[in-house]
């Protein structure tokens, strides 16, 4: 696989059983933005937020208190480590199922706002990426029953795999990451928490570039 | 005016659950011409014996407790101990195995047999992966209803 | 050639139509929320195809994927419709329900202990969930969580024993078996408290 353009050199596998982790120079680039977002997540205080007063220059401090982001913080934080796994992993069914995590942990950072409007939001995304599961599983299945592997070690530069497969592995992580769309229609971007919002943003980017190299290397 | 209709029915957050059922079908119709071409390969791995006559009738992969038997996994290379689960039986289940021609199959529950090799020891990091996703299902719906109470 | 692979193929194709085209027709966000249950016994259906051992363990985490997102999800469309509030009172006071749950709900779990992992631990939370649902509740919410919670601790424990000390295989498959078991019984436990009556 690492004689293909879009890798990069080997750097490290990590044997896991039959699921082999490899990090490549790509694999490796999209780890380390991930690490730094984790790090983001982790250390940012979304507490104080300030409310400016069109028409005027008074402000007020908006009262959140901090047992109300903890537990977006928690999610966003689970969303990077999903998102690492997804970014890492070296088996095609391993990666569906870091994606379906990266889904729901972007359903509980929109879901933990109480607002009506994005609970709406987060409920019509939850369907999508509950039905997601259908191309995502079923190209995994595909994979599988024409080729005989899951592994992507074994699938690289074969070319075995079929179109039919390939497209349903990307529809499956568009319906994941399709999160980013519901948020600009939720104005979730000025409820509290909005920080980790972020997140949803920069794993659903992830997924795309990582089911990219998918494709392209099986 | 086609532009701004299709946009009038992306921005209804509604519908879109209803756009992305119609991709997964113009891709599954498509499909289906394909599906002729495909050549199946699925037994390579894991493959499934089925022996009629045997009390573990269709999870029976051979093997006695603590010894090994034959698993074709991807990478035998990363399992020194491959086979191993497969072959081992509870007591339990060696018993009900023994005694009755069908319950033994109850070894696809107990500890050991072909599938508790796969789950737990081949392919752990899937496994890890799914309770995660429990335990974050579990989470968000929690989280949610202790919101509700205290309200 | 055609042979029962391809057939079963293009079952599958067919009823992947169907339940999507369902998704083109609903407008109701509860039927369209019971609908995808069916659109994800799909994914079930294209995985049990390939028909190895494999698939059988693959089909676990699908399941468990299916269960997980329709809680959540679930949970969000009971806040956003605002409906928490309004809990029947006792709408199923039959006769039989306050006497047999001590009965089924005894047998479901020791059964469910008795089989032990995940399949175990789904039996024997099922005959919790009866118990409860039957009989009212008084546990305490957090405990049960944390005992989950390091249920699953010692699942991943049992994870790295088998990839760092291989030779001790059969401690991890005993530690992951109970493990999973505890996990799951607790995880569905929770759900029969989480219908209504407030917790201790």
């Amino acid at each position: 696989m690492f004689d293909l353009n879009i890798e990069g050199a080997e750097l490290f596998a990590l044997p896991f059983g039959d699921i082999v982790p490899y990090f490549s120079v790509y694999s490796a680039t999209l780890a380390a933005f991930v690490l730094i977002f984790i790090l983001i997540a982790a250390f940012d205080r979304p507490e104080r937020q300030l409310n400016i007063i069109f028409g005027g220059d008074a402000f007020y401090e908006k009262e959140i208190k901090e047992g109300d982001t903890r537990f977006s913080r928690f999610m966003a934080i689970a969303c990077g480590f999903a998102t690492l796994g997804a970014v890492l992993t070296g088996d095609i069914f391993n990666f569906t199922l870091f994606a379906v995590l990266v889904g729901i942990t972007n359903i509980a950072i929109v879901a933990s706002a109480g607002n009506h409007h994005v609970l709406n939001a987060a409920f019509q995304y939850g369907i999508v990426a509950m039905i997601a599961t259908v191309p995502l599983f079923g190209a995994a299945a595909i994979i599988l029953a024409t080729t005989g592997t899951l592994s992507i070690w074994t699938l690289a530069g074969m070319g075995a795999v079929p179109l039919l497969a390939k497209a349903m592995l990307i529809l499956g992580v568009m319906g994941e990451g399709i999160a980013p769309l519901y948020i600009g229609k939720a104005e979730i971007i000025r409820a509290q928490g909005a920080p980790f919002v972020l997140m949803i943003h920069f794993s659903s980017l992830l997924l795309f570039l990582r089911v990219t190299e998918i494709v392209l290397v099986i | 005016m086609i532009i701004r209709k299709l946009s009038g029915i992306l921005s209804n957050f509604t519908n879109l659950s209803r756009v992305y059922a119609v991709m997964v079908i113009i891709v599954v119709i498509a499909g289906i011409a394909s599906i002729p071409s495909l050549d199946y390969q699925g037994d390579r791995l894991y493959p499934k014996t089925i022996d009629r006559d045997s009390p573990l009738d269709p999870y029976d992969r051979g093997g006695i407790p603590f010894e090994s038997t034959v698993v074709l996994a991807e990478y035998p290379e990363n399992s020194p101990y491959l086979g191993y689960i497969t072959a081992y039986l509870t007591p339990l289940s060696l018993a009900l195995a023994a005694a009755t021609p069908h319950m033994g199959t109850t070894i696809v529950a107990h500890p050991g047999g072909i599938i508790d090799e796969i789950l737990y020891a081949t392919r752990g990091l899937d496994t890890v992966v799914e309770t995660t996703i429990l335990f974050v299902g579990f989470a968000v719906a929690a989280h949610l209803f202790r919101r509700r109470e205290d309200e | 050639m055609i042979d029962t692979f391809h057939i079963g193929m293009f079952a599958a194709s067919l009823c992947i139509i169907i339940a999507f085209f369902s998704f083109m027709k609903e407008t109701d966000d509860l039927h369209r929320l019971l609908l995808t249950d069916l659109a994800s016994v799909m994914a079930l259906f294209l995985i049990a195809l390939v028909g190895t051992d494999l698939a059988e363990a693959l089909i676990l985490p699908g399941l468990v994927v299916t269960i997980s997102k329709l809680m959540a999800l679930t949970e969000i469309y009971l806040v956003k419709e605002g409906i928490q509030r309004n809990q029947p009172a006792r709408t199923l006071d039959i006769e039989v329900l306050q006497s047999a749950p001590a009965i089924l709900a005894s047998i479901l779990v020791l059964y469910g202990i008795f089989l032990s992992g995940f399949s175990g631990g789904a039996v024997a939370g099922l005959g919790v969930i009866f118990y409860i649902i039957c009989k009212g509740h008084q546990e305490r919410f957090e405990l049960i969580e944390t005992v989950s919670g390091y249920a699953w601790v010692a699942w991943i424990a049992a994870f790295f024993i088998i990839l760092i000390f291989p030779s001790q295989w059969f401690l991890a498959v005993m530690i992951a078996g109970g493990a999973i078991l505890i996990k799951v019984t607790a995880k569905l436990s929770l759900i029969g408290t989480m219908r209504g009556e407030s917790d201790v």
